[in-house]
């Protein structure tokens, strides 16, 4: 098993630890909902009218979670299924918002937004032929060096494109960051940045720092050998 | 346990929002705070009885708020509220002086009884 294959594992942990956590939530709105519903009713009769508004709040509430739950575990399923083939036909830029989504919740930690820029209608979808789970661990160990540098209250702005003829993804942090020197030195020097050599490497790919904008480049082949 | 002041502390305005309605059916006063800064600050505005806190939280976390109230007020005691399969954050937390923890999803019930333990062993 080479490195990027055991490093999976850890990623994979990670993720749905993430996932599993907000689920957490959800269940113990739904409970607290439910169980004000029960208290009122068993209080009296009378309460019930005089509490009318806490119960409709109640059940609006619990749908809302509902619909949250049902979206969380629709996200873990396709991350789930991203392993169902070792090498598949991705397309970047719904790999990218994908993973996007999942790391939301790692962003919103440290108080820093994601956003994805979306494609240019004039040009095609940029597909490769890849390790899918690969990709999104490339993603994420990318988001998480800038997110260690990064301050509350920052964006990273993720736009896909063609850049000199390879296919890359293009990460800005925007906000409230050190100067460019120190931006460059606190990534190569976070624990972060060699992870995300090791697993582009075993993608074809690079990973460049993108000194003028204070973000990172990566880079990867249309195909990768078998 | 009538009229005890509490403060719950958690990101999850539906969640806090909604436990503080149980609580007050209850005869217990709950107020919310939706992150540690906000937490600290009505703290020292207005100390409550009683802490309930959680352990995830963006900005400063449940740990160091958890740090921070039992250097300025030893004697109030916090429960953490951590997620099920992470007994290591709860031990953690006695550790660093909280009361005891529960897991969420919580049961009100048990949530009282565990409050009534920590207000009788902080006279």
């Amino acid at each position: 098993m080479n490195t990027c294959e055991d490093k999976e594992v850890a990623f994979f942990g990670k993720i749905t630890a993430g996932i599993t956590h907000e689920l957490k939530n959800v269940l113990a709105i739904i409970r607290e909902s439910s169980g004000l519903v029960g208290d009122i009713i068993s209080i009296s009769p009378e309460a019930i009218i005089k509490h009318q508004e806490k119960i409709q709040n109640s059940i609006v509430r619990i749908k809302d979670q509902i619909e949250r739950g049902v979206n969380l575990t629709d996200r873990l399923n396709r991350f789930a299924h991203s392993t169902d083939e070792t090498l598949s036909k991705i397309d970047l830029q719904e790999t990218t918002e994908q993973l996007v989504t999942l790391a939301q919740r790692f962003a919103r930690l440290k108080h820093v937004v994601l956003n994805t820029v979306p494609p240019d209608q004039e040009t095609p979808p940029v597909t490769l032929v890849t390790r899918h789970v690969q990709i999104h661990m490339a993603l994420f160990a990318s988001l998480e060096c800038c997110l260690t540098v990064m301050s509350a209250g920052g964006e990273i702005n993720i736009g896909i494109r063609k850049l000199e003829g390879k296919n890359a993804v293009h990460m800005v942090c925007k906000g409230d960051l050190p100067v460019q020197s120190e931006f460059v030195r606190n990534i190569c020097e976070s624990e972060n940045w060699p992870v995300l050599q090791e697993i582009i490497a075993c993608l074809e790919g690079s990973a460049h720092l993108d000194e003028t904008e204070n973000g990172i480049v990566l880079r990867f082949p249309d195909e990768i050998s078998r | 346990m009538k009229n005890l002041k509490i403060l719950l502390v958690d990101d999850e305005e539906e969640f806090v929002i909604t436990l503080a309605e149980r609580l007050e059916l209850r005869g217990l006063q709950a107020r919310a705070a939706l992150n540690g800064e906000a937490a600290l600050q009505m703290i020292e505005a207005d100390t409550p009885e009683i802490v309930i806190l959680d352990v995830m939280m963006p900005g400063i976390g449940g740990f160091e708020v958890l740090r921070r109230i039992k250097k300025q007020h030893p004697q109030l005691p916090v429960i953490l509220l951590t997620g099920r399969g992470s007994e290591k954050e709860g031990i953690k937390g006695m550790q660093l002086g909280a009361f005891d923890y529960l897991m969420k999803p919580l049961n009100i019930e048990e949530l009282i009884k565990k409050m009534q333990e920590a207000i009788e062993s902080h006279p």
